[in-house]
């Protein structure tokens, strides 16, 4: 078992097209786990290895996070690959839980684009240390410099240039390590021979200037080279250990550069991954304790206690089900039992395999802070498995509604019978994937994030499992609410023979806008019995169950008070069931007088272009019904935020790229749920209806 | 009290009473001036936000390194005048303000008047925003040259919005006068409408307008800015502890 102060689990995380997938690729090359280096996208038709799914090779991005296992200088790095699309978000975020230090890699052309903002918010969100890779520093334009001021500026890090180019666009040439002051050459034909050599002397002072600039920096987070630089001795060990109590403690983010794809600047990065990231030991783990009212209970690196693990990633290979698993405390070993809290199952470990790149190795044990993976296990993704008598369960994650929904057919029986299959899978995957067939059209509805998730999706059901499928046009997921507060009296009185049902609430109901997903509050003010204390809760679940089903277009119901403060009770014919009927009837009654009206999800959208295509963007923003919440001019780039219904963004895609000779992108992520107006409230209305009608005349 | 009401007791009606031709009005330039650190952006913010009660349409120009500071301000203001205020059905009167402003961020070391009028354009009329006002927050108007001043007059006139500017002078070393105004911003005066300046007097900052359109005699406007809150209070008003 690898001692913990050996091992690093580590995401790389990044924009679209920053060179992610080249950048893992270099370093599995570098630690000897393959054995060729091919392009993204490449000539050989081999691509990156880290690509793990043929579709994720076609579009040039990483939508799964496959975890692989390298060797470098005597440490075992975890490489977590993290996707790179906002619609994949709860990938992201579950990779999130399970690294304890990321890479972020800009583009030096580019620099912090929007998705970087993204992926840097939530990883602060996760309190995870961060160095930063100034790739692409080949390119025609590159500017480490101005990369490094937009993370200090748009990302607020404190950004410090831990090396300098030698030669920029086509004449990089090596780096500059301001720590040793010594050129580093990256020599062979795949750049795995380092040379050093003395500073060039055209760049000795820069590279003085720089270090000095670096040691101010730094020199913060220790009083000892803070002294040492004044008395003119420092080493590089003091160096070492005053970056990586300023990166631990998120207060600091050296940054490196290179080009992966010249092969140039990447040893030296994975150096600084091991010297400045954190080993598992020395980051704070929680779980909740389900027998002590979900209490934290902080996790302890240690073998020999109970096991804790969480199951953050499952993946469908051609041997069956693969599980990753990431152990916070205690180990794991083949034969062991462990059991499933969410649904209290025992299971036997069969295998416990490290994955490789390419290869998968069985292993025996793994120990507190690793990452393994197991064979044949039935669960979901985000379970937690402990061992023992521990009833533990990691923190859950915030898990977001879905906004978007789509009609799927399938074309065939076959396909009927895979898409089944795939719908299982996915749902299994990815918590923010739903699916439920439409109880009165008969169809099956998938659920997701945005257009591009239900569409890669759709995608994996051709290629994975064979299944082709029609899709109807996607829906946006209305919500219905209140917008003024509105009293009921009910009495709900049936008497048909033999025992009747008798039942009478009052009170009244308000908007109410409740913490973080909650969207409905129950206040109980009866006084006196004047409806019993075990019909109470049933007066509750009447409510929730009238919000089920809004009666203008029959969406779920948001954002309501109830308060019951009056009622009634018969002896004999009052029940259970008389009190929730009594309840629907009281919320659905005064629902229609409190103004109901319909919200639709807003979201969040950024985009990003050359400034001369501005006009046309707002334009484009303005016809969706959009707001514009700021546009910011940086140089002869521009980047537009806006707030734009969901419903009207359906092949935005498409239009920007023709607006703006494909020169422009834009990401979106759910915002809020935001009144529809009138007009569209009433089409919203009469189409339900009309649909209604429909059904109702079959 | 209903946004009517706020509207109605705002000391922003004080402000423009103490103006001969009332608020500054479309096609016009104003200055709001003071050293650094006084509270002009606050005051700038205090009249956008006054416009965005009223239902009008706000553009701010910044040139500050992170557009959420700017964003930071309005909500500060606005929360700042609502829970004074005890403003009612606040969430809706907010969704609003926010619907009619947009904040636009340029770096100010690279470009040209011309850059930022065009980008004022496109989003004018491109993007269909109609925009009654323009604020420029932090502009370097001492160092433009006279003809870009000309150029904003021009726009503000075409466009039929009102300008106002926040300025400093550069060098806080120049002289100043009694009311805050440098001798680099005095210099301004001839191109704009109003010029208003903010200096500290005691406890708290007085407002003074240095000209008037046609009026070049200083007056004080029994105005001032609560210290705590950055707020324009009225004279009397007492300071909250």
């Amino acid at each position: 078992m690898t001692d913990i102060k050996y091992m690093r689990n580590i995401g790389i995380s990044a924009h679209i097209d920053s060179g992610k997938t080249t950048l893992s690729e270099r370093m599995l090359f570098y630690t000897k786990r393959i054995h060729a280096i091919h392009e993204v996208r490449g000539k050989d038709g081999v691509g990156a290895t880290m690509d793990s799914m043929e579709l994720e090779r076609e579009r040039g991005i990483t939508i799964a996070s496959a975890a692989t296992n390298v060797n470098w200088k005597g440490y075992a790095i975890n490489i977590i690959d993290t996707p790179g699309h906002v619609d994949f978000t709860i990938e992201v975020e579950r990779s999130l839980r399970v690294l304890d230090g990321a890479v972020l890699v800009l583009c030096s052309v580019g620099g912090v684009q929007s998705q970087s903002i993204t992926v840097d918010r939530q990883m602060k969100r996760y309190n995870v240390p961060r160095i930063a890779f100034i790739n692409k520093c080949d390119r025609v334009g590159a500017n480490p410099y101005k990369v490094r001021d937009q993370l200090r500026t748009k990302l607020g890090h404190n950004a410090v240039l831990m090396q300098m180019p030698i030669g920029l666009e086509d004449k990089l040439n090596g780096v500059v390590d301001l720590v040793t002051m010594q050129a580093v050459y990256f020599d062979g034909l795949s750049g795995d021979e380092i040379r050093t050599e003395v500073v060039p002397a055209d760049l000795s002072s820069d590279a003085e200037r720089m270090r000095e600039e670096m040691l101010d920096a730094i020199s913060m987070f220790s009083d000892e080279l803070m002294e040492a630089v004044l008395d003119g001795n420092v080493t590089e060990q003091l160096i070492h250990d005053a970056v990586r109590k300023g990166t631990l403690s998120l207060e600091l983010t050296p940054v490196f550069l290179g080009s992966a794809y010249k092969n140039k600047g990447i040893q030296p990065l994975m150096d600084a991954a091991v010297a400045y990231l954190p080993h598992p030991g020395q980051v704070r783990n929680v779980a909740l304790d389900l027998d002590h009212d979900e209490q934290e209970v902080v996790l302890l690196p240690d073998e020999h206690k109970p096991t804790v693990a969480l199951a953050f990633k499952l993946e469908e290979g051609q041997y069956g089900q693969l599980t990753y698993i990431r152990i916070y405390q205690g180990r794991i070993r083949k034969g062991d039992e462990l059991y499933n809290v969410r649904s209290r199952k025992k299971f036997k470990i069969g295998r416990l395999i490290r994955m490789h790149a390419d290869s998968m190795e069985d292993i025996t044990e793994a120990g507190p802070g690793d990452i393994a993976a197991l064979f044949a296990v039935d669960c979901a993704s985000g379970d937690t498995f402990v061992s023992g008598n521990l009833n533990y369960s990691m923190t859950s994650m915030y898990v977001p509604n879905p906004v978007i929904s789509l009609a799927i057919k399938a074309k065939d029986r076959q396909a009927s019978h895979n898409i089944a299959k795939a719908l299982n899978r996915f749902t299994k995957e990815d918590p923010t994937f739903k699916t439920f067939v439409d109880p009165e059209s008969n169809e099956t509805i998938i659920q997701g994030m945005g257009e591009l998730h239900l569409e890669v999706y759709v995608e994996r059901m051709k290629r994975e499992y064979k299944a082709e499928v029609e899709v109807g046009r996607p829906q946006v997921a209305y919500r219905e609410t209140i917008s003024m507060p509105s009293e009921f009296n009910y009495t709900h009185k049936k008497q048909t023979g033999g025992s009747g049902q008798y039942a009478r609430v009052a009170g009244f109901m308000e908007p109410f806008e409740g913490e973080e997903g909650e969207v409905y509050h129950f206040v109980n003010q009866i006084k006196g019995g004047m409806i019993p204390t075990e019909y109470i809760p049933s007066c509750d679940k009447g409510f929730r169950a009238a919000m089920e089903k809004g009666t203008l277009i029959g969406s779920p119901i948001v954002g309501i008070q109830v308060t019951i403060n009056d009622g009634q009770y018969h002896p004999v014919d009052s029940s259970d069931m008389a009190f929730q009927s009594a309840a629907i009837g009281a919320f659905r009654d005064a629902y229609k007088r409190a103004e109901p009206i319909i919200m639709e999800p807003i979201m969040k959208v950024t985009v990003e272009g050359p400034t001369e295509f501005q006009g046309s963007v707002f334009a484009s923003i303005n016809q969706r019904r959009g707001v514009i919440i700021s546009a910011v001019e940086e140089g002869m780039f521009c980047i537009i935020d806006a707030e734009v219904p969901l419903s009207e963004m359906f092949g935005y895609s498409t239009t920007l790229r023709s607006l703006t000779q494909g020169k422009a992108e834009f990401t979106m992520e759910f915002l809020k749920f935001g009144k529809v107006p009138k007009q569209i409230s009433e089409e919203l209305i009469a189409a339900y209806e009309e649909k209604r009608r429909a059904e109702a005349g079959k | 009290m209903v946004k009517e009401e706020l509207i109605k007791r705002s000391p922003l009606r004080v402000f423009e009473q103490s103006l001969q031709g009332g608020m500054l009005g479309k096609g016009n330039l104003g200055i709001l001036t003071s050293r650094k650190g006084v509270g002009k952006t606050a005051c700038l913010v205090h009249i956008a936000t006054d416009k965005l009660f009223r239902g009008e349409h706000v553009i701010h120009v910044s040139f500050s390194a992170n557009v959420n500071r700017v964003i930071a301000w309005y909500t500060d203001i606005f929360d700042e005048i609502a829970r004074k205020r005890s403003l009612e059905h606040v969430s809706e009167v907010r969704d609003e303000t926010v619907k009619h402003r947009v904040i636009m961020n340029f770096n100010q070391q690279h470009i040209t008047i011309n850059q930022i009028i065009s980008s004022l354009r496109a989003l004018i009329v491109d993007g269909g925003f109609h925009a009654d006002a323009i604020m420029f927050d932090g502009y370097r108007l001492t160092m433009a040259p006279i003809d870009d001043i000309q150029e904003i007059r021009e726009f503000a006139r075409t466009m039929n919005v009102e300008v106002w500017f926040s300025v400093s002078a550069l060098d806080d070393d120049v002289p100043y006068d009694t009311y805050g105004v440098s001798d680099p911003v005095r210099e301004l005066t001839p191109y704009v409408d109003l010029l208003i300046g903010l200096t500290y007097a005691d406890d708290h900052v007085e407002l003074t307008v240095v000209k008037d359109r046609d009026n070049t005699e200083p007056k004080r406007m029994h105005l001032k800015l609560d210290p705590k809150t950055l707020l324009i209070v009225e004279e009397s008003e007492p300071i909250e502890p």
